[in-house]
């Protein structure tokens, strides 16, 4: 065959020519304004995902005998970022010579973040949240992540009613997605559900019923504790369907474990499709284990090598904590990658159920160091924490 | 700041994206050191794949062209061949080309690999439309054969050699595919059929180079498209891998923010954003040049030749990107295909027009990946993936206390057109979604406004005059070449593997020039 788009060959190879010239000059031909340095799509993406946050503590209020409550405010920027109602943030500060971090649900609205105000709620229940329940003075300083996490509404996936279920301290998410959903940014209708052992365990009773005024459907559930106005003993599904539609309903569950458990066998016989219910995570602690072994970590970090111990029981993320080395994690539950790492050597373990990682991060050797537990002595490339 | 000086490299990668990995293995193959930098926790770029719930889904590849199988092995094949890569991936055949859609004018057509297969194909689509075809393949292959004497030769083409051996392809050369499928009197429906692929370069067929699309075209039909099996992080880790086993080193974490210079083309190092310095006197910046010449060399010394090529190129699309985890097989929704290119319109530049605003926009190319691989989700569920691109800086308009409901209109309205156009009814499978928007985009690549394409290859930017210039544009700046999607050899998975290639052996042969 031969081509031919003018009536003589030649016209179209001389066109041919002239692509070279032609670029040559449109090149030269461009602005000699100077090139932006800013792009409004990027500005956005920079508001929204500043990354690692330096913030301070502005208040600190006991909400009960064993949960206190503490507002940032982030000394970097303006103000924090736009988020989703349901999300956490992880904090991190120096403790007893490490450098420890944990994921908290926002009890702030991600309106009150534009007032650059973050409310976290914490329960006192380990190394660093009691630290943070007993020696944390306003102007404390912090290192913030940004928010994150998949524990969130989603208009186009879930249904126009949510039930919300919390378990004692998982009432913190539950009090930013209420505030949302009143503030006009949620589309749902929430009836929440929230169990707690007696009335002096019911933390942000007053914001509550503040909020049951203005559309929050709540019932309050106590398992130790008979009085007028209090359902009482566990939220059962006998109790969800007496205010709710179980099956017209998406369920959002934040608490213990034991909580989790036992509502999947309470909702057995609604046959819910997976979807139906969005769990929120849990921090993957340490194994219990007799007399744990403790072993040599050799940490690469861009060009610098160090060996540091690590227990047999504690997760690497852990074992990198008291030592006192940065590193990246947000939702030490294995879900979120941030602390994805190349492992170089050693066996390890994996907590039950919490292998996160990709496909091709288990055939080429990556790790997530907040779910992995060292077999013998081990070694691994971690980046920096940003 | 505190600054610290890390040790020297022959080369450093700004970078880790499918340009940047390849880039960084030729050199090291090439016998030089070489450290990629990355800001992102992962490798590959716009190449990774991310989990929701039970589900992991690929991030952006639709399918891999000019593959082929081991045995007949396509251009891409075997560059993973020499890079020694292939074998580290499990790679699953695409089964068919794509399945066209367009509301206009009501085409539903499924198009199959294999020259022979799609003109006949086309002939039961458009009957009449063999010969022309048939003549549109051959140039084609004329194309191909002529793009691969002139990589051979680095771009450094000999117009007799040209001029004797591809007569067709420089008279074709120099216009737009429409103007092409004209001149060989292509009947208008085989035409639409034709173009469907247009998306995937962002360029409508007025203005694109025929060169381009039909080197596109007849990589994939005549070689079929294939996938890794564990999505793109796949390839993206082999290919990290290889670095580390060639004795190169990657950084994660580690943004780049300035390109040391003390004049033009006198590269002294690499900034991070915390201050390590890390000495070296080429760079292979897998990033934008608007970034590199605007933002991350001193002004001083960027030339007012540098800024004004910069700035006289276009931004290609913005991408836009929803996933769906469903909680029903695909055959249980009657979703067919693996790949849907779905239109309002034929006309592309018409609806090139409409892709400028994100609220007229309703073009979407989808990809059920089951279809190819079953198992890439547990039984009973399947994947998909929703891509379109904004032709302007529309989505720049979006406020960030309605970011999270703009993103939810869009993915609601590529639910609505892929339901409205496929009878496919997928809403209330929905077990997990995400969404890319250009934002996301700009987050983990950092690239200016979100675009996902570089460069438009449109008119005097084509592809054919960014090849044979290629020798010229290094020259602006000595010492700093780019790969990736906004190198010459502009954007897509096999594109960048191209401009990675070229850019890691040119490097290599600046280097060695310099050892002489």
């Amino acid at each position: 065959m031969k081509f031919k788009k003018q009536i003589f060959g030649f016209m179209d190879m001389l066109r041919f020519t002239k692509l070279v010239p032609n670029r040559r000059a449109a090149l030269a031909a461009g602005s000699a304004e100077p090139l932006p340095t800013e792009y409004r799509t990027n500005t956005l993406a920079h508001r929204l995902h500043p990354g690692r946050m330096q913030v301070e503590v502005a208040a600190v209020r006991p909400l009960t005998e064993s949960m206190t409550e503490l507002t940032f405010r982030r000394l970097d920027g303006d103000a924090f970022p736009f988020f989703r109602a349901g999300q956490y943030v992880s904090l991190q500060g120096p403790v007893e010579g490490g450098l420890v971090s944990r994921p908290y649900s926002i009890v702030s609205s991600p309106r009150e973040a534009l007032q650059n105000k973050l409310v976290l709620g914490i329960e006192d229940a380990g190394f660093f949240s009691h630290h943070l329940n007993r020696g944390v003075r306003p102007g404390d300083k912090f290192v913030m992540t940004e928010p994150s996490g998949e524990f969130h509404y989603e208009t186009l996936r879930d249904r126009p009613q949510i039930i919300c279920v919390a378990g004692g301290a998982g009432i913190t998410p539950f009090l930013s997605m209420a505030k949302s959903m009143i503030e006009g940014d949620e589309p749902y209708t929430m009836t929440l559900f929230y169990g707690a052992r007696d009335l002096a365990h019911l933390a942000y009773r007053e914001e509550l019923d503040a909020l049951a005024e203005k559309g929050l459907k709540v019932v309050y559930v106590l398992s130790d504790e008979e009085r007028p106005g209090f359902a009482h003993g566990f939220v059962t599904a006998d109790l969800i369907q007496e205010h709710a539609d179980i099956n017209g309903s998406t369920f959002f569950l934040c608490g213990p474990k034991a909580m989790y458990d036992f509502l999947a066998k309470e909702l057995a016989p609604y046959a819910l499709p997976l979807k139906a219910i969005r769990k929120d995570a849990t921090c993957c602690g340490a194994l219990e284990l007799d007399a744990p072994r403790t072993f040599t970590l050799t940490v690469h970090l861009r060009d610098q090598v160090q060996t540091i111990p690590a227990r047999e029981d504690d997760t690497l993320l852990t074992a990198l904590e008291r030592a006192g080395v940065d590193a990246p994690n947000k939702c030490r539950a294995g879900g979120c990658g941030y602390c994805h790492s190349k492992w170089l050597g050693g066996r390890y373990r994996v907590a039950d159920g919490r292998d996160g990682r990709r496909e091709a991060d288990r055939k080429f050797g990556f790790i997530h160091p907040c779910v992995t537990y060292p077999l013998e002595d081990m070694a691994i490339d971690l980046p920096p924490a940003e | 700041m505190e600054t610290r000086t890390a040790k020297a490299y022959d080369v450093v990668v700004i970078g880790a994206g499918n340009g940047g990995l390849t880039a960084a293995i030729r050199v090291l193959q090439a016998g030089f050191s070489c450290l990629v930098v990355e800001k992102h926790n992962l490798p590959g770029g716009f190449a990774t794949s991310f989990k929701r719930g039970r589900f992991e889904f690929e991030a952006s590849l639709h399918e891999l062209n000019d593959f082929g199988s081991a045995e007949e092995p396509g251009d891409i094949r075997i560059l993973f061949r020499e890079l020694g890569v292939e074998d580290k991936i499990d790679w699953i055949r695409i089964p068919e080309a794509y399945h066209l859609i367009t509301t206009d004018k009501k085409y539903d057509c499924v198009m199959p690999f294999g020259a022979q297969a799609f003109i006949d194909k086309m002939e039961e689509y458009v009957p009449g439309s063999r010969q022309s075809m048939t003549d549109f393949f051959a140039l084609c292959n004329e194309v191909r054969d002529a793009q691969a004497y002139s990589s051979s030769v680095n771009g450094n083409t000999d117009s007799d050699y040209m001029k004797k051996n591809f007569p067709n392809f420089i008279r074709a050369g120099s216009y737009s595919v429409n103007e092409v499928l004209e001149a060989l009197h292509m009947p208008k429906a085989a035409q639409d059929i034709l173009g469907a692929y247009w998306c995937y370069l962002g360029v409508d067929l007025d203005r694109m180079s025929f060169l381009h699309y039909g080197s596109m075209v007849i990589r994939y039909i005549t070689r079929d498209a294939w996938m890794p099996r564990m999505r793109s992080h796949e390839i993206s880790l082999a290919l990290e891998d290889r670095i580390r086993e060639l004795g190169g080193d990657i950084w994660y974490h580690s943004p780049a923010e300035k390109i040391l210079a003390d004049a033009p083309g006198k590269i002294t190092g690499v900034q991070l954003t915390d201050g390590t310095i890390i000495p070296t006197r080429h760079v292979i910046a897998n990033c934008s040049p608007h970034l590199v010449f605007g933002k991350m060399l001193d002004p001083a010394v960027v030339t007012e030749p540098m800024v004004r090529a910069t700035n006289a190129r276009t931004f290609s699309g913005r991408g836009f990107t929803l996933f769906l985890g469903l909680n029903k097989s695909a055959e249980e929704l009657g979703i067919q295909s693996h790949n849907y290119f779905i239109y309002d319109t034929t006309d592309s530049a018409r609806q090139y027009d409409m892709m400028r605003k994100v609220d007229t926009n309703h073009v979407q190319a989808t990809v059920c990946l089951n279809n190819a691989y079953p198992e890439c989700s547990p039984p009973g569920t399947c994947m998909m993936y929703f891509t379109t691109m904004f032709m302007s800086d529309d989505w720049g308009n979006v406020s960030e206390t309605d970011y999270f409901k703009a993103k939810d209109r869009v993915a609601d309205d590529m639910i609505r057109v892929f339901e409205r156009e496929t009878g496919c009814k997928i809403r209330d499978a929905i077990e997990e979604i995400a969404v890319a928007s250009p934002t996301t985009y700009a987050r983990y690549c950092g690239h200016p406004q979100g675009v996902i394409y570089g460069y438009e290859t449109a008119g005097w930017d084509s592809l054919m005059p960014r090849m044979m210039m290629m020798k010229e544009d290094a020259q602006l700046f000595p010492g700093l070449r780019f790969a990736g999607g906004y190198a010459m050899r502009s954007s897509g998975y096999s594109s960048s593997y191209v401009s990675g290639d070229l850019s890691g052996r040119q490097t290599a042969g600046d280097l060695k020039r310099e050892v002489r």
